[in-house]
């Protein structure tokens, strides 16, 4: 006959009578107390600190109002910059754009532009093409020089 | 300090870590045995099992700052000493030796050890220090997970939620691991019997 389930339940619950002998968990302690000092000892303050901040940081949980918070953020900033309220870029654009006239960057202040045909503020250098004295005259058809056209091109 | 006079958990938790290392030695002094209990029926050696005892307070010691109480203290030092016992079972491979105790004196004035023995059951035509020391060693031929659900469950007397929390796993999971555990506990036994 096998044994049956409720006898392998009752073997298996006299097993909690299995204990250490009298007196173990106090000594049990203190030695925990003894290998808690002697890590102390062992340990510099910097690991000390290094393991508690990373015990710290696996336990951290973003709060759940802080996506609250982000979106809310993100939608104010949206808002203002989106009305044209406040742009961060205007005031560049308008001191690029309004230097040609007044001549008065702080590059150009030292420098006589007129000397090098450019403006001061330039915002981008664009190469001209200049007619020299010695080089034969060259017609501009749609655009393109017609030196440039290539013979067999139809 | 008696166990029914200890504050609740909660308050121990909190207290230590504001760094009340009394209030940590309350905590061993509540759920040490429950904890030795279950790792020396995991490992079977009562070495081991104080070793990884100390290991296991002291890792709960060194991470109860990012304890938030989210499951109790119960709950997370529990899963804590199942976690190392198994991971330490495993390294250790079949590298063990039986060194469990001989049943303590006073299983013979046991109610179960009574009945179980009283009647004419398989349990008593073999002798019985011989019976236990083969569920010790049929113990030992189940998996680690095994182990950990029978000695929860049968053992310790822990409802199936609970063994399900502290292993991770879903509660059918740990009612078809002590099925297949109890099943080949049966089957060991019932050899030894036919010997």
């Amino acid at each position: 006959m096998m044994l049956d389930e409720m006898q392998l339940k009752k073997l298996l619950r006299l097993k909690r009578l299995e204990q250490p002998p009298p007196g173990y968990f106090d000594r049990a302690l203190s030695e925990f107390h003894r290998r808690q000092r002697e890590e102390l000892l062992r340990r510099s303050a910097i690991q000390i600190w290094f393991e508690r901040f990373v015990s710290r940081m696996w336990g951290f949980r973003v709060p759940t109002y802080a996506y609250g918070a982000a979106f809310g953020a993100f939608v104010v900033a949206a808002t203002i910059i989106g009305s044209g309220v406040w742009a961060p870029f205007t005031q560049t654009v308008e001191t690029a754009s309004d230097a040609p006239k007044t001549g008065s960057g702080s590059v150009g202040l030292n420098l006589d532009w007129s000397k090098f045909d450019r403006s001061p503020a330039s915002p981008r250098v664009v190469p001209t093409l200049r007619p020299s004295q010695t080089a034969l005259p060259r017609y501009v058809l749609d655009g393109r020089p017609a030196s440039y056209e290539a013979s067999f091109s139809f | 300090m008696d166990d029914q006079n200890l504050p609740d958990d909660e308050t121990l938790v909190r207290r230590t870590q504001n760094g009340d290392t009394r209030a940590f030695d309350l905590l061993w002094q509540k759920y040490s045995p429950r904890i030795y209990s279950l790792i020396y029926n995991m490992t079977a050696n009562h070495d081991d099992a104080s070793d990884l005892l100390l290991e296991v307070f002291a890792k709960a010691y060194r991470s109860i700052n990012g304890f938030r109480g989210k499951s109790s203290f119960y709950t997370w030092i529990h899963a804590i000493a199942v976690n190392m016992t198994i991971n330490f079972v495993k390294k250790r491979g079949r590298r063990f030796q039986m060194s469990l105790d001989d049943l303590d004196a006073n299983v013979q004035n046991d109610k179960e050890f009574i009945d179980l023995t009283s009647t004419n059951t398989p349990v008593r035509e073999v002798d019985l220090a011989e019976l236990q020391h083969r569920l010790n060693e049929a113990m030992m031929k189940l998996s680690v997970e095994h182990r950990a659900v029978v000695t929860m469950f049968d053992i310790q007397g822990m409802p199936h939620a609970e063994i399900a929390k502290i292993l991770g796993i879903p509660e059918a999971t740990v009612r078809s691991r002590l099925f297949y555990a109890h099943r080949q506990l049966q089957n060991y036994l019932e050899e030894f019997r036919k010997k």
